[in-house]
């Protein structure tokens, strides 16, 4: 299956970049160590041999579009990857009409690091409902059907916690925080030029290295992500912490689901829910 | 918790509504606990989650945010924005381990000092009740 799905998006990536229809491929290659797969850029059809799809393709590679505004580009994604990119497409940061779009029926990567790859798959893919692509030009693999798993009982079980345990947790896990922000260049829905986390006046985040400020930093990523993240977890495959982040986005899925019924990146001209609202609607708030 | 061992609250209330109950309050006279200390902005929806994160992050035992009511916004619309956001932010509070408690947001018109004063007597009474907040 994988030799299959390489040699299609290398024959559909020789295609376009021969006839000029894109000026970049955006795929995945073997990395240096030979075994897990790096971002790669392809420009020139006698290229495109480098590019492989096999399951360590865990990158979200829809970021990189951000930096490809204006120009005519191809990029492989994965069915977690294509909500990132009706939400760039719905928050207008990209031009459909510019994106030819490679999808690909993805079973689930797996883990891996330098030079070593495991047989157990992300824990993203076990919770994974969307291995069809929702967008493509291009589908690569035959669409799956299947019953997507209970997504939220780790988050049920943290709720179940008392509060003073769940507040000793987190200042745990911020502890750890070494704020080198991998969790925001990783991910496609923090585009912002200037960051909150980097305003000196007023400063939000203060400098110094203590936990209050790295839970400041969290919490507020977090929440800007809120009815905004589409669940590839990039942003906890590359804390170099192994901070639990995905507990905090999918806290925010649930209740995003639960109050509006909504979940991110499943169309691309779906509005967010905080920017907007319903008059009647009863939140308990104020009530 | 300040040093006297009082909850302290911070509130942020609308200029157009919640500002001038509280200020009713005061020119007819009703105690309220001096508790809260008073910021005052232009609408509840200027009422960016950064500067309630920001309160707790720095110490505060609990924070209030108070607007106009449904309908009656000023801008017409800044509360209903409001209202939705700190649904939200409530429950991430709460699963990071602030109390639901202690981030109340109410609807507050120019006219209901005693409310206000109510409010805000129940709100430092509850927090007397759940206790200092663990700094972090």
């Amino acid at each position: 299956m994988e030799a299959d799905f390489t040699s299609q998006i290398r024959e559909k990536a020789r295609e376009l970049l021969e006839k000029g229809t894109v000026e970049c491929v955006i795929g995945y290659e073997t990395g240096s160590d030979g075994v897990s797969a790096r971002p790669s850029f392809i420009y020139n059809p006698s290229e495109v041999e480098r590019l492989v799809f096999d399951n360590t393709c865990s990158h979200n590679l829809v970021k990189y579009l951000l930096d490809k505004k204006g120009k005519p580009t191809a990029i492989v994604v994965k069915g977690c990857d294509s909500r990132a990119l009706n939400l760039l497409l719905s928050e207008k940061q990209l031009q459909r009409d510019q994106i030819f779009i490679i999808g690909v029926v993805c079973p689930g990567v797996v883990e891996w690091g330098w030079n070593r790859r495991s047989e157990q798959f992300q824990k993203r893919c076990d919770l994974c409902r969307q291995h069809t692509p929702l967008v493509y030009d291009l589908l690569i693999g035959t669409p799956v059907t299947e019953e997507p798993p209970p997504e939220f009982t780790d988050i049920a079980e943290m709720s179940a916690r008392a509060t003073e345990e769940r507040a000793s947790f987190w200042r745990e896990q911020a502890e750890r925080c070494l704020r080198c922000y991998a969790c925001r260049q990783a991910c496609p829905g923090c585009y912002c030029i200037d960051c909150f986390v980097e305003q000196l006046d007023p400063e939000w985040v203060g400098i110094r290295i203590a936990t209050g400020e790295n839970l400041m930093w969290n919490t507020i990523r977090a929440f800007h992500l809120a009815g905004r993240c589409i669940a590839c977890n990039e942003c906890e495959r590359v804390c170099p912490v192994n901070l639990p982040l995905s507990l905090l986005n999918r806290k925010l899925e649930e209740e995003m689901l639960e109050l509006f019924d909504y979940r991110a990146g499943m169309s691309e001209d779906a509005t967010a829910p905080l920017i907007t609202f319903i008059k009647e609607e009863k939140l308990g708030i104020g009530e | 918790m300040s040093a006297d061992n009082e909850p302290l609250i911070i509130g942020f209330l609308c200029n157009w509504c919640s500002y001038a109950g509280a200020d009713m309050a005061g020119t007819s006279r009703m105690a309220y606990p001096s508790n809260i200390r008073i910021i005052r902005v232009p609408c509840s929806g200027r009422v960016d989650p950064l500067l309630i994160v920001k309160c707790f992050q720095e110490g505060a035992d609990a924070v209030l945010v108070a607007g106009c009511h449904p309908g009656d916004c000023h801008y017409n619309e800044g509360n209903y924005y409001s209202r939705r956001r700190f649904a939200v932010l409530r429950a991430l509070l709460d699963f990071m381990g602030i109390d639901k408690e202690r981030f109340r947001v109410e609807w507050v018109s120019a006219s209901e000092g005693k409310r206000f004063s109510q409010i805000v007597s129940q709100f430092t009474e509850d927090m007397n009740r759940i206790g200092a907040r663990k700094a972090g």
